[in-house]
This record gives C-alpha cells, structure tokens and sequence, in this order.
C-alpha cells in the first residue's frame, strides 16, 4: 500500500492515441478499478481498451422526454378543453392535430435539457479543482499529449508496482500527484 | 483554380488551401491540408483568440465598430418603437406588417445552417463538419437572437410579451395552443435554448483547452469558468459523446419542425400565395439554403484572415457549395409547383396571386428571387466554379439577398391583394430600413465577439478526424511515433 | 485506410439450389396467378373494381422500385462509401423499372376510362383544367416518366455490373465512376420531376377537383421508406440462401434500419404537414380528399395510419438493439412493407364508384382482386429481380470503395 500520506494517485504522460491504447489495455488486464485516462479527444476504442461500461444518460433521457411528451399533451388538452375552454378559428375543443406542434416541441425540449445537464451531472462537472491540475505536464491534456492517472484508494495500487506498470507501458513521464 | 494532386501540395499554408485536388474514387481527400500534428492544430486555432486585447488587428476594431454603432442605433430604433409603437411601420393595413415578419423568417431561416451542419451531417458522418460547425453554430445563435428581436418587438405592448407563454396567472387563461403563432413561441424559444446547450456542449472541451494554455489572470479565470473543470477523461468523453449523439438526435428533427412551424404561420390560413401544403418542405429547404449561404458569406473572409485555409479548404467550400445547389434547386421546385398547382387547381384566386407576384407590382421583388435563388446557383454545376472562393462568395451573397427577397414576396405579394379591396396598398417601407440595419449590427457584433474570444474551430473535433487520432493507424504500426498526417493519408 | 488487407468475398453467385435462385420461378407462379385473376376480371362487369385493384398494386410496387432508384442517385452524388455491399441488390430493384413500363400498359390501354373521371366527365372546374388533364398530354407525359425511370435504372445497373469485369484496368473503372456520378447528379433533377408529375397524373387526377402541392414528396417518402423496407428483407433473403454471409455485417444493417426508421419520421412529416395544413384552412376543394376517407370505413384505416405506420414502428426502431438484430429488424421491415401497402390503397382505393353512374359513397370493401392484383405485379417484380440477381455477381466487386464498405462500423 501506499507509504505517502499525501499521496492522491500517479500520473503517467503518453505521446499518442496508439501509445495509450496500449497502456490502457495493460492497466485494465491489471485489475486496476480506480483509474483513468484523459485525452485531448476521444480516442476511438479507448472505452473498450479501458473497459468502461456504456453510459447511463440514453435511459435518464428516454425517461423525461416520455415525461415531457405525456405532460405537453395533456396540459395542453386540459388547458384549452376544461382549464379555459373557448372556440377559436372554429376548431374543437381537443383538437389534437393543432396540439401536435407545441407537444413536439416540449418532447424535445425535455429531451435535450435534460441530456445537457444528465451530461455535466453524471460527470461530476463543474469541478474547480483536480489533483491533476497540480501537474504541470498535464496542461498539455487539451492538447496533444495523452495521460493515465492512478488513485491511491485503488485496492491493487502499489506506488512502485504501479509506476513501473504504466513505465513499462510507454511512459514518457509518471508523476506522483497530491489532492 | 489552382489544381494539384496531394503529394504535390505547395508549403505555403497561404495558398495550400485553395488547391483544388481530383474527386477521388477511393478513399477520401485528407481534411486537413499539411503536415500537422495536434499541437500544431491547437496553436493555429488559439492562436486567434491568444492574441492580447492590445494586439487586436485593426480592421477587426474597425469592423466592431461599425457593427456596433449599428446596434446602437438599434437601441435608438428600439426605444422609439416601444414609444411610438408598431404604428411606425404603418400596421393599420395588413401589408404593413409584412417588414418585421419578413426580417424574422429572413433570420431564423439563416439560424438552420449552424444546426444542420452539427447534428445532420454529424449524423450522415460527414466529418469535414468538423472545421465549419462551432461558427455555424455561434452563427445559428446570433441568428435566432436577431429573429427574436424582430418578433417580441413586434407584439406592440412589448412588456405584456410573458402572457406568451403558459404562465399559471389568477385569471385562469392560457395561450392558445391552437394557433401558429404560438406554436411559434414554443419552436424558436426551444430552438435557441436546445442550440446554445448543443454550442456550448461543443466547447467545453476547447475552453479547456485556452484555460489551459492562458498566460494572464483574466483569461484563467474566464476560460476557466467556462470550461467547467474540463480534465479530458475518457470516462467523462463516454459519457459526453452520448449527449452530443443525443442532441444531434434531437436538434435534426427540431430544426426541420422550426422552420416547418414558421411556414405554418403562413400555411394554415387561407391566404392564395400562402395557403399550400408543399410549404413545409419549401421552407425548410429555402432555410437550409440561406444558412449555408451566410456560412460561406462569412466563412470565405474568416479562412482567409484568421490563416485556417489549412482547416477550411477548398473541399469545404465545395461541398457547401453542393448543398447550396441542390437546395436552391428544391427551392426552385417549389417555386414551379405552387405555380403549376395555382395553374392545375383551376382556382381563379391562386391563378391571380402568382400572376400578379410575376407581373405586378412587385415584379422586380419576385424576378430578384428568381435570378438569385434559383438561377445564379446552377453556376455550381461548374466545378471551376464551385471551388473558387471568390465565385462562391459573390454567388453566395446573391443567395442572401435573394432569400431575403423569397420571403418579402411571399408576404407583402399576398398581402397587398387580398380578399378585402380595403387593404390592397403598395407597401413602402419608411423607417423600417433601420430595423433591418440594425438587426445586422446585432448579429455582427455578438459575431464578431465570438470570433474574437471563442474558439472559431472546434479542435477537439478536427482532431479526432485526423489520420493519426485512431489508435490503429499505419504510420504507429510503422513505428513513426511523433509522425504528422499528410495529405494523402486519408481522412477516413 | 489502417487496414491494408481486406478480404473480398467470394460467396456472390447465387447458388443454383437456393431460395434466391428460385426467385423466378415463384414470382412467376404468383405473376400468372394474381394477373390472370385481376386482369382476367377486367374484361368482365367487374373491370372498374379490378382496375382499381390493379393501379393500387402497380404504384405499391413502382414505388419500391422507384425508391430504389432515388436511393441510387443519392448515393452516387454523395459519394457514399458504407453501402457498397449492398448496392447490387439496390441496383438490381432498379434495373426492373423497364417492367413496369410494361406493367402500366393495362392502366393506359384498358382502364384509363375506368380510372380516370377527367377522362371523360365534363364540369366547369375541370374546363379549367383541360389544358393539362388532357388524354394526349397525359399519355405523352406517361411515356416521358417511364422512359426516363427505366433509362436511369437500366443505365445504373448496366455500368455498375460492366465495373465487374473490368478486373485491374483501373483507368476505365475511374472513368466510368465519374460518369456515374455526373449522371446521377443531373439524374436527381429528371427523377424530382418525372415522379412529383408521375404521382399526380396517375395518382392525384383520380380525384381530379382536388390538388396539394406536396403529393409529390408524398409519393417519393412513401417510395423511398418502401424501399428500404425492401432491400433490408432482400438483403436477409440474400444472406439465408448463402450469399454474402460475411461481407454484409450487423454495421450495415443497422444502417438500414436507420434508414427505414428515418424515412418513417420523413413520411410521417410529409403526411401530417399534408393533413394538418388542410385541416386547419378547412377550404372546401381541399377537404374533399379527407372527407371521403373519414367514412364508409375508411375513417378506421385514416386513424390507423398514424398510429401504424407512424407511432408503433417508430418507437419500435428507435432502439439501437432492434436495428443490429435481424430478427427484430426483418420484423419490422415487413411491418414497414404491409403498411406502405395500406397507405398506397387508402390512396387509390376511396375513388372507386366515387365518380359517374353508379356513384355512390365510397366505402372501405376489400376484394379478393384487390390481394390478387399485389401478389401479381409483385410476382413480376420479383421474377425480374430474380432473373437480373442470378445472372450477375450479388456485389459490385470491383467498385473502387467497397474495401471502405466492407470494414464500415457506426460509431
């Protein structure tokens, strides 16, 4: 285990998309859970190569876009066949067909909202402050070097061990990062 | 026209864009022209925005200027509006109302390009949407904004605009969902909103990457505000690729029901000239049309200032100029079937109303229509053509004009003939030439704010399109570890 | 490209014993069994119901064909690389478009007057509209739109299947992608054209007081969503007899089924910008064509559609699971297919008797001709198809992007 008390994790530098691929497959085979990598774009095949499940957000949006879609079209019966009911244009009072536009429109107004903060929430974003920033090295992350990073919370991390895992992996650099 | 092949691409990155390279029957012409790696990329795009405030070129500040003067007296304009009220545009007669809603299909219409690019062609994998989308789409924003003044402006107690929406109010009333112009308020208010998540979702990623790269205090904390705490995880990319996909997923739809909605405005009534079912497609089309018009308007002197002809290169503006074609041209097949259904229905009234947009009184309107919309475009049948950036963008602007034009006939033709002889005037417009000033010098100066402050190119994007951003490209099992693309590698 | 050996197939002849080999022969038992019932029918007292019958058939299954072809065209002129696999059976749908040159013989030469109500009744609207709804004009324009079609169809699929054998003559196979690419970009144009007039003269002057501008882009979304149903099954069809078992991936049908899925939501779109704009202005001459479909039964299938045709195969394919399983997508193609049947007779259909002696209120009574009429101008379809698929490699081999095609995954 780790022998630093102020030891938040390892951070290791990578020079391109194919040199972390490689090094991620590695750290997965590993047995690694609590670890990472940040890259300037995403890497194609890197959650494979990492072994990251798919993301939760499609189910959290197909959820309130049915929500939004069932709430519009009842609202708006209700508001313009019970709530406040006038004839206009001699059209029924549930006149569904004219109800279509606005109740499109809230489905996907429900819809992207919530895809756009789902996104931010599920990613635990904004967040100020991250070890990583302490690292010089990692302002490059946006943009061309590519990095692994390691907790020291992880149950297989080894402070050695794992340094010369992501070493041996192609490591142009490997830090240690404090919280 | 510059022509070469890929190997014999000159260095000069001034130039290099311009050379128009062979339609390839395999593989596919690299979509970025050069040797760059990312760190090249980064800079060239940063670059723009790096620049301090006192370095800021000159015609930039000349041209800020102008644009913002413009909107200045937009302010004025406004304020005289909301004192006078709408009787300034002469709306006691029904075609006096035809200049604000003119201006308002004109700009939301010019608003479709920057949605299109980024959730259609994503979803077709288009990838050389890459170096055109981030300012379409601050364009499509700018865009709706401008198209929003003209209508919340429009409604004469302008500070009575809430009752627009279905606001719970001790009176028990709601907005009428049955009419168009409610569904109206609906499309264009989530068209803005689902666009600007959409934009911002886009740059997140870019700010992080100016925040990282930022020298001075203001920039760190401005970037990186915006930015969000942006790391690059790939756990995070999982789960924002999701989120772009499903937005791009949304945004298509929702940005063929806006202008849809807009031409329902006009459609559900019974008003020869505007009551037709063709005009849903029509308008959506003539949208697209005009948007990617204003993308080339303003794209083909950006790559040229901003040094990004290595980004945007003469493919792009090729293949902008297709889509400028073949939506003019089913601009233009609208056009001909309304014309031949008023001639086919036997209805005396559809019969006159297009006669008389050809041959009446607003002849020049509708010829001015014709000539730019849909025969100046057949030019990009032209190869030669299609890849001049000077071509396109006189052809370009003529689109732009002529689009404006589109929807001035289809309102004021209309309505200056309609059923009650009471209302039939010749529409002339007095001040409302400074409304439309003045919504160009609002949409230039929130443009040109982007351009200067905000990455123009999405980089993460370009780069992800790079031959040597898959993981498995030729030149790493080569072992050429800090290889550049070039030219010829492909852009698959 | 990364991967620099890519494995062509070799399964692309269709292997004699097979079900596709035995496509002729069964579209041909089906061809003389339908058209000698439904065609048999016409020349006795029932010839009004069996010409019905038969144009309902005829443009159910045109608009496949026809879908094809505009499928082909887009295709070429926007230089699609993740297709290519599939092309030939796409190419062959529209290599069969001479037939129905063929095919549409009976509605020009035998039930013209039956269909048609202009053709022969005399009102003041229609004086108004005889300098277009004339019989010469209309043949003239008939015989434009079927030389036109089989012209694209044939040339498309002639050139591709000529790239074949071209082997390493690298300088031709280019010359004669381009060409394909310049014809299909003007070819776009005559295809607009011929199929918006097409759908009105043969589908639209059945109720010849009623006019929509969009009924065009009505029959070409019909058309085009028809067809994807199509080729998605014949792809199915194809890889259970034996044939590119391999080459054709779980990527490329879940291209498809976003295809079939996409084109639901721009049918659905044209359908509904179609009714509620008239709907709402409620102008007499346009409701017409509503009216008459909201009773004698009609109004069941006039609610139907946007429930079947639209809501239940939408939510169906939206999931990403029910696209890359080729049970579930087969499914959902043949639901597509039946559905794109009973829009094109809620089409035809409510005009029989609607005009004439004998007029009477149109009401919803399916006949036997009607099914018979289907399975024939189908059966000749599909017997032309199988004749042209046997007689040439199932894939474009030697077409310069099918490597791109082969190693297509979605993203």
């Amino acid at each position: 285990m780790s022998t630093k008390s102020n030891l938040w994790g390892v951070l290791a530098q990578y020079e391109n998309p194919h040199a972390i691929y490689k090094a991620c497959e590695q750290v997965r085979d590993a047995g690694y859970e609590q670890w990472d990598a940040c890259v300037p774009f995403p890497v194609h095949g890197l959650d494979k190569a990492m072994g990251l499940k798919a993301s939760k957000l499609p189910w959290i949006v197909l959820t309130m876009g049915i929500f939004g879609s069932a709430f519009m079209v009842l609202f708006e019966s209700w508001a313009m066949g019970s709530a406040y009911p006038i004839i206009v244009g001699g059209k029924p009072l549930f006149s569904l067909p004219a109800f279509v536009p606005v109740w499109y429109e809230a489905t996907v107004l429900f819809s992207c909202v919530t895809a756009f903060f789902s996104n931010w929430i599920l990613n635990g974003l904004p967040r100020p402050h991250h070890p990583a920033f302490g690292s010089k090295a990692f302002e490059r992350v946006t943009d061309d070097k590519f990095f692994i990073m390691v907790e020291a919370t992880d149950p297989k991390f080894d402070l050695e061990k794992t340094k010369a895992l992501l070493q041996g992996a192609g490591a142009t650099l490997v830090e240690e990062l404090e919280p | 026209m510059i022509t070469g092949t890929a190997d014999t691409l000159p260095d000069d990155p001034k130039i290099r864009g311009d050379v128009v390279l062979p339609d390839p029957t395999h593989g596919r012409e690299a979509l970025v022209r050069g040797t760059h790696d990312f760190h090249s990329i980064t800079e060239m795009v940063c670059r723009v925005n790096e620049a301090p405030l006192k370095a800021t070129p000159k015609p930039f500040l000349f041209g800020l200027a102008l644009a913002a003067s413009l909107l200045a007296m937009f302010g004025g304009y406004i304020g005289y509006l909301l004192w006078e009220g709408p009787g300034i545009w002469g709306n006691n007669n029904p075609v006096g109302w035809a200049w604000d809603i003119v201006n308002f299909v004109f700009w939301v219409g010019i608003g479709h390009a920057g949605t299109l690019i980024s959730a259609i062609l994503y979803l077709f994998r288009q990838k050389w949407r890459t170096s055109i989308n981030r300012y379409a789409e601050a364009m499509t924003i700018f865009a709706v904004i401008a198209a929003s003044s003209c209508v919340a402006l429009h409604t004469g107690r302008v500070w009575m605009d809430y009752y627009l929406f279905p606001l719970p109010n001790q009176m028990g009333l709601w907005p009428n969902f049955r009419s168009p112009l409610e569904w109206d308020v609906f499309a264009v208010n989530t068209y803005f909103l689902v666009s600007l998540l959409f934009w911002f979702t886009g740059l997140v990623p870019d700010f992080a990457t100016l925040r990282d790269r930022a020298t001075v205090r203001w920039r760190q904390v401005f970037y990186g505000a915006l930015s969000l705490g942006w790391r690059g995880s790939m756990r995070h990319w999982v789960t924002y690729e999701k989120a772009y996909q499903i937005l791009a997923a949304f945004s298509a739809p929702l940005v063929l029901s806006v202008h849809t909605i807009v031409s329902f405005d006009f459609a559900v009534s019974q008003l020869p000239g505007w009551h037709t079912t063709i005009f849903p497609p029509y308008f959506v089309a003539g949208a697209v049309f005009s948007g990617f018009a204003m993308v080339q308007t303003l794209m083909i002197p950006a790559r040229h200032w901003l040094g990004l002809k290595d980004l945007v290169t003469a493919k792009h503006i090729e293949n902008i100029n297709k889509i400028i074609l073949v939506t003019g041209s089913l601009v233009g097949y609208a056009y001909a079937m309304e014309f031949f259904v008023a001639a086919y229905s036997g209805n005396d009234y559809e019969g006159f109303t297009f006669l008389n947009r050809m041959g009446g009184p607003y002849w020049w309107a509708y010829w001015t229509m014709i000539s730019c919309n849909v025969l100046t475009p057949q030019l990009f049948w032209f190869r030669k053509i299609r890849t001049s950036a000077t071509w396109s963008f006189v052809l370009a602007f003529f689109v732009n004009i002529g689009m404006w034009f589109e929807r001035f006939v289809i309102t004021v033709t209309s309505l200056h003939r309609d059923a009650l002889v009471s209302s039939w005037d010749y529409f002339v417009p007095v001040t409302e030439i400074f409304y439309l000033l003045g919504t160009f010098g609002l949409f230039f100066t929130l443009f040109l704010l982007f351009i200067r402050f905000f990455p123009v190119i999405a980089i993460s994007e370009v780069k992800s399109v790079m031959p040597q951003a898959n993981p498995h490209w030729e030149g790493y099992e080569h072992g050429e570890h800090h290889a550049a693309a070039t030219a010829s590698a492909g852009g698959h | 490209m990364s991967h620099s050996e890519i494995k062509k197939p070799e399964d692309i002849t269709v292997p004699p014993s097979s079900f596709l080999a035995k496509l002729p022969m069964l579209g041909g038992i089906l061809a003389v069994a339908g058209l000698g019932a439904t065609l048999g029918s016409a020349f006795g007292e029932n010839k009004g119901r069996a010409m019905f019958a038969y144009l309902f058939a005829f443009e159910s299954v045109l608009a496949i064909a026809l879908g094809g072809l505009g499928w082909l065209l887009l295709d070429h002129t926007t230089r699609a690389g993740w297709g290519v696999v599939v092309r030939r059976f796409v190419e062959t749908t529209a290599a069969t478009l001479p037939v129905f040159a063929l095919l549409w013989l009976p509605i020009g030469f035998l039930g013209f007057h039956e269909l048609y109500p202009w053709s022969h009744e005399h009102d003041a609207i229609l004086a108004k509209k005889a300098w277009f709804l004339a019989p010469g004009l209309w043949y003239a324009r008939s015989f434009i739109y079927l030389a036109v079609w089989s012209a694209l169809g044939w040339f498309l699929y002639s050139t591709s299947v000529k790239q074949d054998s071209l082997g390493d003559n690298h300088a031709e196979r280019d010359r004669l992608v381009h060409l394909v690419r310049k014809v299909c970009a003007g070819g776009i144009f005559l295809y607009g054209v011929t199929l918006s007039f097409g759908a009105v003269d043969w589908l639209m002057s059945l109720q010849p007081h009623w006019y929509s501008t969009i009924f065009g882009v009505y029959y070409f979304a019909a058309g085009i969503l028809a067809f994807f149903a199509f080729v998605t099954l014949m792809t199915m069809v194809a890889q259970s007899s034996g044939v590119m078992k391999t080459a054709i991936t779980t990527e490329h049908f879940h291209d498809l089924g976003k295809f079939v899925f996409g084109y639901t939501i721009f049918w659905a779109y044209i359908a509904f910008s179609q009714f509620v704009l008239i709907w709402y202005a409620n102008i007499p001459e346009e409701t017409e064509f509503f009216m008459v479909r909201m009773e004698g039964g009609w109004q069941y299938i006039s609610y139907g559609l946007p429930v079947l045709h639209f809501f239940v195969p939408f939510l169906y394919l939206l999931s990403r699971k029910v696209k890359r399983n080729r049970t579930l997508l087969g499914v959902g193609a043949v639901w597509t297919l039946v559905m794109h049947c009973v829009d094109l007779y809620w089409l035809v259909m409510p005009n029989y008797g609607a005009h004439g002696e004998g007029h009477h209120e149109p009401h919803l009574s399916p006949s036997f001709l009607d099914f018979t009429a289907l399975i024939g101008v189908f059966g000749v379809f599909l017997a032309v198809y199988g004749v042209l698929l046997k007689r040439n490699k199932t894939v474009a081999i030697n077409d310069p992007r099918l490597d791109e095609s082969l190693v297509h995954e979605n993203y």
